[in-house]
This record gives structure tokens, C-alpha cells and sequence, in this order.
């Protein structure tokens, strides 16, 4: 029971433009592997998700103190940008 | 058609932190941008979170402040979307199990406490800040320019049930979660740099359904004037839809300030697909029953707490809450005068009256160190005890706030002390009647005003400061009227 | 030609003798590199000229008696997706071609301190996608042992260099096996340490969860000390941990357990004749074997193929053109970004992105990544149980030996098959070994896995010490230089 799947749709949310041959070739590849691992999706599992832990080795969380480390000196910020001026990184028009 | 609306509020409050979330850069309040990134904050690639203790200390005292369930085990989330001030184009968030839940906050509208239920508060981090170049409109402009020094600043979101049903009540919860947020000690709470942020979620539905209509979410609202107008605005836009028979399509919206309407933003339809899972960068968070003691037992008088002490004076809701969202000072002002005089109106109306219109037309922000709580208690115990006039203590005052001297030493200074004893009073008086009798006389055959002009000529022979209702009262004995 | 197949402890001793000097040593190691780069690609960048001064300043050190660490003067290669500042980072990307990092990863501050030398960047699969390196997107990387055949991945770069000696040893990282396979394919000491025991900061994230830097080395002692060195607390790393190593018998008090789910189907008799060689040598000391499942093993591909791409596919987002690597334009930044992406990654990246964020889309969280995520738990679970009847686990390293290059390129699948043995310990965090047990037939390396219950990374590498000098594979490959 393969689950058909909009590739352009993926596409889209994973901010990749793909030409039509990419989306074809893509399709079928990702069709084959999610049929590979249709046998875990389809097995029976007895644990719950609360009890699984982030961390393969079940660590808890430790929080940092709120004190100031060293940081990048501006220039370095800006030194792979593709685009700079005055400071600032710049790009196209982003639309809200 | 009975329609009524319903709001949800999103709220985003900047924590007053050091350093950011996610990483110890500084957090910089500054106009020079990029000045304070590290791999982190710009997604450099390799780069890690490390969580900020402070903040999470700052989002528990919110949480316990509002009454919310503490999550004990909770984690972090990736919140992906693309978007050019989000460097790794996810943001880390929290998705189903926040740090708090299920709270309420206590507000006064119209001199009565009413609740906003409270459906969760969570930690997240901030994004940069983009500026469009060009005209000036963001569908227009040429070019975005980025500046990452906000990107990663810690946020708490604050999320309502959808149970607000008014602008206004919208707006008194806002100025509530303000003060809160000013009270803890967690964020400066000024609206104007952003450091509290908001977003409504409006819907309108027939009264008596019980499913609520679809909802409409507005953005851009950077004022709570502008809150109350476009909220104001959408459910007339909605209710007209509604009873033309038109369908409200689910969207957001943007509040345009110098149109005063809200305009659909066209890139986005439906829900976004933000694909939350649990950010394997951060192992799970366990809040223990020991961090979260220490922090309950550290919260300081909540707003709320403050009102029911104020109205423990006789104060009423109204005042109370007035007082409630002053700047510290002024609560501490009014406690301690209050303890002197016992007389809450008083008290409340020399201090957010005279006291604080006085500062204002002086242009200033804070009392002098001189001044002392007891300068005021003594003004209105003299004013009570009929030794000076209410216009004499507003004279008081006055020097008090530019002078280091003191009540007595302004009185006496500037001879405000009343006259208040009888005896000495009728002298003058009767002296006054004795002199003025052709002006008797006309009182007597009924010319009554003149009986003003009798008091001014006793007030000025007595030399300044006699009670002028004592003289006045005597005058009229003695001139049987 | 002496130094190079030095360890690092002789190496060492040379040096505080003043038998030999650091500076000669790196002019071998540069030599060497002179001819084995033309043919093998190994490296996508040298350091000499940086070198030539830290060599000097090395052998100045060991002239005054300085006190100084094993490591000082030592040339290691470097995989390059490990952040070393102001020198390109490129995790063999067309996206990263011109990164040139501004920091350091927390292993190299380490290694810093310890003042080894790096001969430079190691070629990879493109962002440690792949078990060959033939998804660089400059070039591949050819196995010493036969040019025709792939050195194995992603670390390919990295074996191929310490193989063919322009390196005494080597860093690489590891998320489904890309150190222990192709030190495999290369007769290398390969290890994956426990999780959160080395620190990620610094490391390009692949897939965060299961991400690990560890040596790859001519023999254990050097993996044991590249391990010491570079293993430790980061407070810049969440997912760093503490904690205190646990001790383990390696004699022959230890339990051994061969996986019955590792050696069937899918395994070359080969590679389980491999296996049985270790087996035997055990066996002759007294050491108590049996034979364990963990029939959950079966699907850690899957399970694997679903974690790694979801994790990834939100790690690579940060990949956008905007504030640094490759930008290509676009009317809207949003347009901007996908044509960035598009031209940037290769095709494994773009499969795996795809694949995860799919996995973890509106509908199908449940159904594939949650499900992946409660299966690793449980195949968490079940190791801890097996691990309380046996300290080791031994398994093959892979189901075959080197395969040539272009022959599993077609089909995505076929190459993530041959990740089965590996792939268990990164999704339970186990510290996991290769050593080089013998030839094949074609006269490839072969290897065998050796696993152990988290935070025995120690003990783990005491009792492969002990197995290599029984095994004593002393072969080095010639083919290239010819």
C-alpha cells in the first residue's frame, strides 16, 4: 500500500526547484524507498512515543548561564556573504 | 442576524536575557547591525544550540505567574519554513509540549475583574530583522537588506484560548500581560521597540451557534490603539461578509495604519506545513521539582496581588488597577502615604493627579532623592485638618518637588497656614462688619453677592490665611442671614 | 619512505630521541601526497605552506625537551566537513565551494592544543551522503588497494589518504558507517566512539542524532590516541555528555555475542569467513561466545532511511544563499533560494532532503518518522538487554569488500543495503570498531565490526588492540603507485 506523494509540493517546501526530468527521476526513487521501509511502517510497536528520548543515550538537557562568551567580529559575520552593503546582508525582495 | 466575535491573542515578549536563547552572544539594542552573531545565531554550517538558563527561569516565572501547569519534561521543536531572517530556515520552538499550560490572567474592565484563559506559554528564539529598500512598500521594493543581531533573542509566546470577545477587553489584557511581564522583571515591555509583539485571531459566529466561524489572523498591529482599531475593524468586515452571505476565507491579514483596514497578504493560503519534529540538537528538558520551587518562591507581587492590596485600602477596581500599571514607584509612593494619611482617595488623587501633573509640566521622569513619602501624607493631613487649603498644598507641592525643605518650612514660608480658630476670626470679622457698614446695609435690603466681597475684605485684613469658611460662616451669623 | 608507516607512538619516540625531526616527517608525508593525490584524490586541499612553519616550530619543541603530547608534529588529515578557521569548508559541495570558515571545530581547538599538524581537507561524499565518495561533487576518490574499486564512504577521502600514507592518520565522521566501512575497504582501523563522547561542534550536521567524529588509523594505539585527544565535555555541544568511562574485561573473562541477524542473507561468505577468523583466535584463548538476535536489526535500514533524511532535511535548509556558499539569483528571495538549492546539491542531497521532509509532512509524521523514532527506541532497549549477557559484539563490517567505482551508482537502494552491520550502533549510540582482518580473493581488505555497550569506548579499543596483534595484518596496498 504505497502512498502516492506530490513531488512538486515537496519540492516547494523543501525550497529546491526541480526541472520536470529531476521530478520524474525523483519520484520514482523516493517511490521505491518508501516501499523498502513500508514493512516498519506497518509494524506493530508496543513502545509510546513519551517514552522515547531525544538523546540515543537518554541524557536530560543542561542549561547554560546566561554569561556572554566570545563572539564573531563583524566582518568576519560578513565575510562569506554573497551580498553585502553597508553593514547588512542583502538579498532579493522577500514577500511577507 | 446575532452575530458574535471571537479573539485569540498571540503574544510575543522578548526576554530581557544577557545573552540570546540558543547561543551567549549579547543581546544588543542597537541601530549598527551585525554586530553581535556567532556560528549560531547565523547558522553558520556546524554550528549548535546551547539553551540559556536565564531564560527558561524567566518563561517558569510567566508560566507559574499565570497559574499555568508546569511541563516537567518538555522538549524543543523545529518549527521549518524558508524565510531570509531565519538563518537555518527552521526556528527552534516548542510544539506539543510547551513549557506552561492551561493558565489565566486577570484583568478589570469597567471596575470589574474578569479572566483571559491562557492556553499555553512557550519558548522560542527570535529572527533577524529584514528592512525592504526600494519605495518603501513591501510589494514593491528592490532589494531586502538582513541584520542578524535579533536573530536568536529569546521570546516566550504567549498564547490565549479563544475566549476574548471585545477590543477593549482585547487591549486590557495586553496592558495586563505588559505589566506582568514588567512586575517579573523579565522584559521592559515597550511596544514601540518591539520587545512585546502581537497577533489576533478573529472569527465571527451566529450567537447561539456553539462552533465558532473561521478564523482570520491579523498582523502588523504595533500599537494597542491600532489592536483595538483592527479588531475593530475585522469583525465589521466579517459580520458585513456574513450577512451578505459571503464566506470568510481563512487567511492572514495585514493592518494597514494609515488606511485603518486590514488587507489580504496573498502569498499565503491555507496553513502552512511546518513539519515540528523534536530538535535532536537538544536533548529533553526536565524541569525539577526544586528549579521550579525556587522559582515560584522568587515571584514578586503579581499586578493582580497589587490590586487586591489597594482595594484592601478602599480603593476601587478602577483606581487599583490604575496604580496597578504605574511604575513601581508610584505603587510604593501611594503604600506609604496611604499609611499615614489612611485615606485611600486622597492619597490616589494627589499622587496620579497633582503629583504626577506636576512632574509633567516640569518635564520630569523621577522624584528628587530629597523627597520624601511624608512631604505628601503631611500635605493632605493638613489639607484634612483644615490648616492650609487645597490650593495651598498644590503651592506646597509645587516647591517640594524643586526645593530640598519640607511642608511646614513652605507654609510658613509662604504663610499658607489657615486661621482656623473661631474667636480670632469673629475679631476680624466683626472689625471688617464694623467698617463696611454702608455695604451691611446693602446686604441686608438683599443684594447677596456682596457677602463674596465681605469674605475677600476679612481674608485681606486678616493678612492672608484664614479659613474662608469659617469667615464666612461667622459673617453670615452675624448678619442673621 | 621509513616514517611514513610509523605509528604515532614510534613516531613519538623518534622525535623526543632525536632520531628524527617532525619537519621530515612532513616532507615525506608531502612527498608522498606529491604522487598519491595525482592518482588517488584524496585530499580536495593541502596546507603546505601553513605546515612547513608548524613543522619547523614542532621540531624546535622536541630540540629543547619540551614537554610536549603525542600528537605534536603529527600530520593528520582532516575530513572536510569539520570547520577548521580561515580555510575552506567545503563538504564537498558544490554549495560550499567558496565557504571559507571563520571558526573552529571544538576537535580541532583540541587538536590544536595538542599541536598536531593537518595535511588538509579529505574529499567525502557530498555532506557525508554516500558509502563511496563518489557523490563529491569534485570528483571521486579511488581506493589504494585498486584504483578501480571506491575506498568507501563518506570518509573515502580520509582512508584513502592514511592507505596511501599522505597521512599517518586521519579524521572522519560517522552517521550510518562512513568511518567503519571505508576503513574497511581500506584495511584501516576505523572508530565511531560513543555518542555525545566527541564533540559536534564544528562538524557540518548530516543527521544530528547519529553524527560522529572519530579517527580513522593504521592501528588501534593510534585511534586510542587521536580518541583521547579529541573525546570530552563541550559545553558548545547539548548533545555532549559527561560522563565516566565503564570498564569492561577484554580478557577472556569478556563475553563475546555474534549477531545472527549480521551474518546471513546480504553477507558475502567472504566477509562471514572473516568473522569466523576472529571468532577462532577467541575461541583458541578461552573466550566464551554465543550467539545473540536482535531480529529488529532487520529493519534498521528502514528505520535509519527515515531518521537521517528527516534530520537532514532541516539541517541542510540553512543552505540558501543568503548569508553565505553559493548564491544564484532570482526576482524574490524565494526564488532566489530555490535556484540556489537546485544548483547547489547534488543528487543523493536532493534525494534525501526530499525524502525527509516528506517523512515528516502534514499526515505522515505518525506513520514514518514517529514510527522510526519509537523503532530505534526499541532497538535501544534491545541492546541494553543483550548487553548485560555480552560485553562485545562482533559482526562483519560490511556485507562485501570494495565494489567498483560506477557499479552501485544506479540504484539508490542497493548502496543503502550495504549499510546494514554498520548503521545499529549509530541509531543506539554504541562505540563500534572496524579492524582489517585479511584480504579477499581479490585481494581487497577486508574487516570485522567490533560493538560495545555505550561509554565503553575503552575497553572497546583495549580488546581490539588484543585481536590485532593476533590478527596481525600487516599488508599495505601497492596498486596505486603503480
Amino acid at each position: 500500500m504505497s502512498k502516492k506523494f506530490d513531488i512538486s509540493n515537496i519540492a516547494k517546501l523543501a525550497s529546491v526547484s526541480l526541472s520536470d526530468d529531476e521530478k520524474q527521476k525523483l519520484s520514482s526513487d523516493l517511490s521505491v524507498i518508501l516501499e523498502h521501509v513500508q514493512a516498519l511502517s506497518n509494524l506493530e510497536l508496543d513502545t509510546n512515543i513519551e517514552d522515547v528520548y531525544i538523546h540515543p543515550l537518554e541524557k536530560e538537557l543542561v542549561l547554560d548561564e546566561d554569561i556572554e562568551k566570545p563572539s564573531l567580529t563583524h566582518d568576519e559575520a560578513l565575510s562569506n556573504a554573497p551580498k553585502a552593503s553597508d553593514g547588512k546582508f542583502m538579498v532579493p525582495p522577500s514577500l511577507e | 442576524m446575532n452575530l458574535k466575535p471571537t479573539i485569540g491573542i498571540e503574544t510575543h515578549i522578548e526576554l530581557n536575557t544577557n545573552t540570546k536563547m540558543f547561543c551567549r552572544c549579547k543581546v544588543v539594542d542597537t541601530e549598527d547591525p551585525n554586530i553581535s552573531l556567532c556560528p549560531t545565531c547565523i547558522g553558520l554550517p556546524g554550528a549548535l544550540p546551547v539553551p540559556n538558563e536565564k531564560a527558561i527561569r524567566y518563561i517558569t516565572l510567566l508560566a507559574l505567574a499565570t497559574g499555568c501547569a508546569i511541563t516537567k519534561k518538555g522538549m524543543f521543536h523545529r518549527k521549518n519554513y524558508f524565510y531570509p531572517d531565519l538563518p537555518k530556515n527552521y526556528q527552534i520552538s516548542q510544539f506539543d509540549l510547551p513549557v506552561g499550560e492551561n493558565g489565566k490572567l486577570e484583568i478589570v474592565i469597567d471596575n470589574e475583574k474578569d479572566y483571559v484563559e491562557i492556553e499555553r506559554v512557550h519558548m522560542e528564539e527570535d529572527t533577524g530583522k529584514s528592512s525592504h529598500e526600494g519605495t518603501g512598500r513591501i510589494d514593491s521594493a528592490t532589494s531586502t537588506s538582513l541584520d542578524f543581531n535579533r536573530s536568536g533573542v529569546p521570546l516566550v509566546e504567549i498564547v490565549t484560548k479563544p475566549v476574548i470577545q471585545s477590543s477593549k477587553v482585547a487591549v486590557a489584557y495586553i496592558e495586563e500581560l505588559r505589566q506582568l511581564a514588567i512586575d517579573l522583571d523579565i522584559s521592559e515591555g515597550k511596544l514601540e521597540k518591539g520587545n512585546l509583539r502581537f497577533d489576533a485571531n478573529i472569527s465571527v459566529a451566529p450567537s447561539k451557534s456553539d462552533e465558532l466561524g473561521t478564523k482570520v489572523e491579523i498582523k502588523n498591529m504595533n500599537s494597542l490603539r491600532s489592536l483595538e482599531r483592527a479588531i475593530d475593524y475585522e469583525i465589521k468586515r466579517q459580520s458585513s461578509a456574513i450577512e451578505n452571505g459571503e464566506s470568510i476565507i481563512q487567511e492572514t491579514r495585514h493592518w494597514d495604519e494609515s488606511k485603518e483596514t486590514t488587507t489580504s497578504m496573498r502569498s499565503k493560503e491555507g496553513s502552512a506545513d511546518y513539519r515540528y519534529f523534536s530538535d535532536p540538537d537538544l536533548p529533553n528538558m526536565v524541569l525539577s521539582d526544586k528549579f521550579v520551587n525556587q522559582v515560584k518562591e522568587s515571584l514578586p507581587s503579581l499586578p493582580h496581588e497589587n490590586r487586591n492590596k489597594l482595594v484592601e485600602t478602599g480603593l476601587d477596581l478602577s483606581d487599583s488597577n490604575v496604580l496597578s500599571k504605574s511604575e513601581k514607584w508610584i505603587l510604593e509612593l501611594y503604600f506609604k502615604v496611604f499609611d499615614n494619611t489612611k485615606d485611600s482617595k486622597a492619597t490616589f488623587n494627589w499622587i496620579t493627579g497633582e503629583l504626577q501633573g506636576q512632574m509633567r509640566k516640569l518635564e520630569i521622569k523621577s522624584l528628587p532623592e530629597w523627597f520624601s513619602p511624608n512631604f505628601l501624607s503631611d500635605i493632605i493631613q493638613l489639607i484634612d485638618a483644615n490648616k492650609i487649603s487645597f490650593t495651598s498644598g498644590k503651592v506646597i507641592l509645587e516647591e517640594l518637588i524643586q526645593k530640598d525643605t519640607t511642608p511646614d518650612d513652605v507654609a510658613k514660608k509662604l504663610n499658607l497656614y489657615q486661621e482656623n480658630d473661631e474667636s480670632a476670626i469673629s475679631k476680624i470679622v466683626n472689625e471688617v462688619i464694623k467698617n463696611n457698614q454702608d455695604i451691611v446695609e446693602r446686604i441686608k435690603n438683599g443684594e447677596d453677592k456682596l457677602v463674596g466681597f465681605m469674605v475677600g475684605q476679612i481674608i485681606k485684613s486678616s493678612g492672608g490665611s484664614i479659613n474662608p469658611g469659617i469667615a464666612k460662616e461667622i459673617l453670615s451669623k452675624e448678619l442673621n442671614l | 619512505m621509513e616514517l611514513l608507516n610509523l605509528s604515532i607512538r614510534e613516531l613519538n619516540k623518534l622525535f623526543v630521541n632525536k632520531k628524527a625531526k617532525p619537519s621530515e616527517l612532513y616532507s615525506e608525508i608531502f612527498d608522498r601526497s606529491a604522487s598519491s593525490e595525482a592518482a588517488l584524490h584524496a585530499h580536495l586541499s593541502l596546507f603546505e605552506e601553513t605546515n612547513l612553519e608548524k613543522a619547523k616550530n614542532s621540531d624546535e619543541r622536541f630540540s629543547n625537551s619540551e614537554n610536549v603530547g603525542l600528537l605534536d608534529g603529527i600530520p593528520l588529515a582532516i575530513k572536510d566537513n569539520i570547520n577548521i578557521k580561515n580555510e575552506k569548508t567545503t563538504c564537498s559541495s558544490k554549495m560550499l565551494s567558496n565557504f571559507v570558515s571563520p571558526y573552529n571545530a571544538t576537535v580541532i581547538s583540541k587538536l590544536d592544543t595538542e599541536q598536531a599538524i593537518y595535511t588538509g581537507k579529505t574529499n567525502l561524499d557530498e555532506f557525508a551522503m554516500g558509502s563511496s565518495t563518489e557523490n563529491s561533487a569534485f570528483g571521486l576518490t579511488r581506493n589504494p588497494w585498486n584504483t578501480d574499486y571506491v575506498p568507501g564512504g563518506s570518509s573515502g577521502g580520509s582512508a584513502a589518504s592514511v592507505a596511501s600514507r599522505s597521512s599517518i592518520a586521519a579524521l572522519g565522521s560517522d552517521t550510518g558507517g562512513s568511518i567503519r566501512q571505508p576503513a574497511s575497504f581500506c584495511g584501516l582501523v576505523g572508530f565511531k566512539p560513543t555518542y555525545g563522547t566527541v564533540s559536534r561542534y564544528g562538524l557540518v550536521a548530516f543527521a544530528s542524532s547519529l553524527d560522529q567524529i572519530g579517527p580513522i588509523s593504521k592501528s588501534v594505539d593510534d585511534a586510542r590516541i587521536i580518541y583521547s585527544s579529541i573525546s570530552g565535555h563541550d559545553s558548545l555541544d547539548s548533545t555532549s555528555i559527561n560522563d565516566e568511562q565503564i570498564d569492561l574485561p577484554f580478557d577472556k573473562n569478556a563475553t563475546i555475542g555474534i549477531v545472527k541477524e549480521l551474518m546471513e542473507d546480504g553477507i558475502s561468505e567472504e566477509s562471514k569467513k572473516e568473522v569466523d577468523k576472529v571468532i577462532d583466535i577467541l575461541k583458541q584463548k578461552g573466550y566464551n561466545i554465543k550467539e545473540v538476535s536482535l531480529p529488529l536489526i532487520k529493519l534498521s535500514i528502514s528505520i535509519y532511511y527515515l531518521i537521517a533524511p528527516a534530520e537532514c532535511s532541516a539541517n541542510l535548509a540553512r543552505f540558501d544563499g543568503v548569508r553565505y556558499g553559493l548564491r544564484v539569483d532570482g526576482k524574490t528571495s524565494y526564488e532566489m533560494m530555490e535556484n540556489t538549492r537546485a544548483e547547489g546539491f547534488g543528487d543523493e542531497v536532493k534525494r534525501r532532503i526530499l525524502l525527509g521532509t516528506y517523512a515528516l509532512s502534514a499526515g505522515y509524521y505518525d506513520e514514518y518518522y514517529g514510527k522510526a523514532l519509537r523503532a530505534r527506541k526499541k532497538m535501544v532497549d534491545e541492546f541494553s538487554s543483550i548487553f548485560k549477557e555480552c560485553d562485545y559484539l562482533i559482526s562483519p563490517t560490511t556485507p562485501t569488500e570494495a565494489f567498483k567505482a560506477g557499479e552501485k551508482t544506479s540504484n539508490p537502494l542497493e548502496m543503502y543495503m550495504s549499510d546494514l552491520c554498520t548503521i545499529p550502533a549509530n541509531l543506539a549510540g554504541l562505540p563500534a570498531i572496524s579492524i582489517p582482518t585479511g584480504l579477499s580473493s581479490n585481494n581487497l581488505p577486508l574487516g570485522v565490526q567490533i560493538m560495545s555497550k555505550p561509554l565503553t569506548d575503552n575497553s572497546l579499543l583495549n580488546f581490539s588492540e588484543m585481536l590485532e596483534k593476533e590478527l596481525d595484518f600487516n599488508r599495505t596496498p601497492e596498486d596505486w603507485s603503480k
